[in-house]
């Protein structure tokens, strides 16, 4: 079973950005640090499991700016088993569709059984690459999935939806996008950690497919702060009368 | 050229992300003059038209045939209802986040997914890296918008209706590749916690899931959703659909009431857009009070029975 994940690295959540002089982009500089997403981490944890019940091999698929090799790395140590690195500037800032386009075509020459992805990327949270790659490739999809078994090239999948759950049998090749809950993501072994420095990963420059720029950032801005209303101290009967008269007769909320 | 917009709905009734997006529709409408319709599919779309004729969508192109959600097929009806817009709108719930994307690449499109503001016709807020950032964006072409749920008002209400024009979905063989097999648990009395004006979420403060009644009941005189944060989640208390942050679900209601949540970076990234925050600590040096307009410092295991009993109170009168 050849098992594809896509994996894309972005900034660590606890990075404090900066707005650069202009307004238009925050500030790109070394104090970023790139980490596997989030979301993608359970999508290499499910590829490893799907492997070792079921044999095959697990294949990354990364587009990035060069700051991604690291991060490829660790999860080759939780177990993947080889990398492909498109490193293209004008690439990774491109639109959406580009980017889906991209992978779908590296992707198509890998023969894949079953592809997985997070369900969003916490950079950009468009949530959009999974379902638009199954979409190139003529699959099936279920995203945010928090199950997955695989039984005679039949997966069933299970995800929340709205206050629902979802099950879906899904033939494949199939695309699956991760949430979490799917698993717990495993810490590379120091062995793993050695062998994965002699894992194959192959670097290329562009997926020869073409590049779009439709969507076009004009400005950024940190998020209007939200500022701290009083403190409540007392009883608690006081605490309790003081917050349900704001509600309902300050705020009208009640 | 017009603005489609996919009227989502279970069953048989428009889910409320939808009427939000019909909003945003209408926002569009009005900086551009351009034309409205809604694209609605479910087993009897009867009850979607006069929801959407009062929020004022007066052509639905629909169908009254569609008995199981199937993601491909409802992006190949969507796609083939919207070829004449240049702007598709979903609602971006579970469902629309999965369909968006196959009906851009379908319309050969150009995405912005999960817009919180629109300021011109073309020109949209985004949120990135977990709310930290806002930025403004230009699309150019033919576009497929998802917006945040819980972010736009609900449209006034104008008595009007809406017109149906009867399309057949098309089926096809590899339709079957891929089947909603079963609705393993719908409760649809639960409310879904991005979708919700009012959310409850408890943290590692509360002490244990049998604790968890005083946030259900809490939650239940509000009529309102109730959410954790992650330390209750991978503490095993309470399943990871609630989880509410950076890594759960990003939602910004009328009312967000932290009980026992010391308000972390990665917490409040999912929660600090909310239009007002209570917060019960014990700790008047927690941050979540940083970001609170009601921060009440006291044991939540006094506060919120009483709270309970005062708002249930307040209700019945
Ligand atoms: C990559 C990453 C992603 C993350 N994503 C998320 C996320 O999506 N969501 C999220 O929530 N967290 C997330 N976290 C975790 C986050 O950093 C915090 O660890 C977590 O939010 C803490 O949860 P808590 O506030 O419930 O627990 P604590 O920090 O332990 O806080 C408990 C609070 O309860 C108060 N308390 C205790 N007893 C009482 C009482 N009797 N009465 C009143 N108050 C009381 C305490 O004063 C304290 O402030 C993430 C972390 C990382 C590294
Ligand atoms: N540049 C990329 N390279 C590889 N995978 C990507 C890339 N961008 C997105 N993905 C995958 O698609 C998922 C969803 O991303 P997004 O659609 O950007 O929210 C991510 O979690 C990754 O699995």
């Amino acid at each position: 079973m050849n098992i594809v994940v896509l994996l894309k690295i972005v900034p660590d959540t606890e990075t404090r950005f900066q707005i650069n002089n202009e307004g238009t982009d925050v500030v790109w500089d070394d104090t970023i640090e790139w980490v596997l997403g989030p979301y993608d981490e359970y999508a290499i944890e499910e590829a490893i499991r799907i492997k070792e019940a079921h044999g095959g091999k697990v294949i990354s698929v990364t587009i990035g700016r060069g700051k991604e090799e690291k991060s490829i790395r660790k999860a080759m140590a939780m177990g993947v088993d080889e990398g492909v690195l498109i490193e293209n500037d004008e690439l990774v800032t491109s639109d959406p569709t580009s980017i889906a386009k991209a992978l779908a075509e590296t992707v198509k020459s890998l023969n894949p059984d079953i592809i997985l992805t997070g369900r969003m990327a916490t950079d950009s949270s468009d949530s959009f690459v999974g379902p638009a790659v199954a979409e190139l490739l003529n699959f099936p999809v279920v995203t945010e999935i928090s199950s997955l078994e695989i039984a005679d090239g039949v997966a069933t999948a299970i995800r929340d939806a709205s206050g629902r759950k979802e099950k879906f049998e899904l033939k494949l090749p199939a695309v699956f996008t991760a949430d979490k809950g799917l698993n717990e993501p495993r810490y590379p072994k120091l062995p793993m950690i050695m062998k994965a420095k002699q894992k194959p990963l192959d670097k290329k420059g562009d997926a020869g497919t073409p590049i779009i720029k439709n969507v076009n950032q004009l400005k950024v801005e940190f998020p209007a702060k939200k500022e701290a209303g009083s403190k409540i101290t007392g009883t608690v009967d006081e605490m309790v009368n003081q917050l349900v008269d704001g509600l309902a007769n300050k705020e009208k909320v009640l | 050229m017009s603005i489609a917009v996919f009227l989502e709905s279970y069953n048989n009734k428009m889910v409320k992300a939808a009427a939000e997006a019909i909003n945003a529709a209408k926002i569009i409408a009005e900086k551009t003059g351009k034309e409205m319709f809604g694209i609605a599919l479910d087993e009897n779309i009867d009850e979607i038209l006069s929801q959407a004729g009062n929020y004022g969508i007066s052509r639905v192109k629909g169908s009254s045939h569609i008995t199981l959600y199937h993601s491909s097929m409802y992006a190949r009806f969507i796609a083939n209802a919207a070829r004449e817009a240049d702007i598709v709108i979903f609602p971006g719930t579970v469902w629309g986040r999965e369909i968006a994307p196959q009906v851009t690449i379908k319309l050969d499109a150009n995405p912005v997914s999960d817009i919180i503001g629109i300021e011109e016709g073309n020109v949209f807020r985004r949120s990135l890296h977990g709310n930290k950032i806002h930025s403004t964006v230009k699309a150019d072409g033919k576009l497929v918008i998802t917006v945040r749920p819980a972010v736009f008002d609900l449209p006034a209400e104008t008595g009007g209706s809406a017109e149906s024009e009867p399309i057949t979905p098309e089926t096809m063989d590899s339709d079957t590749l891929s089947k909603l097999a079963e609705i393993l648990a719908a409760s649809s009395d639960k409310v879904e916690l991005t979708e919700a004006d009012i959310i409850v979420s408890g943290g590692r403060g509360v002490g244990g899931p049998d604790n968890w009644p005083l946030i259900i009941n809490l939650a239940e005189v509000l009529g309102a959703a109730h959410g954790a944060s992650r330390a209750v989640v991978d503490a095993g208390w309470r399943p990871h659909s609630e989880q509410v942050g950076q890594t759960g679900k990003f939602v910004s209601p009328k009312v967000y009431i932290a009980v026992g949540i010391s308000g972390a970076i990665q917490h409040l990234a999912g929660m600090s857009t909310s239009e007002i925050i209570v917060a019960v600590n014990k700790d008047e040096g927690a941050p979540i009070f940083k970001v609170a307009d009601y921060g009440l410092v006291g044991d939540l295991f006094d506060v919120v029975p009483k709270l309970t009993e005062e708002i249930s109170r307040l209700k019945q009168n």
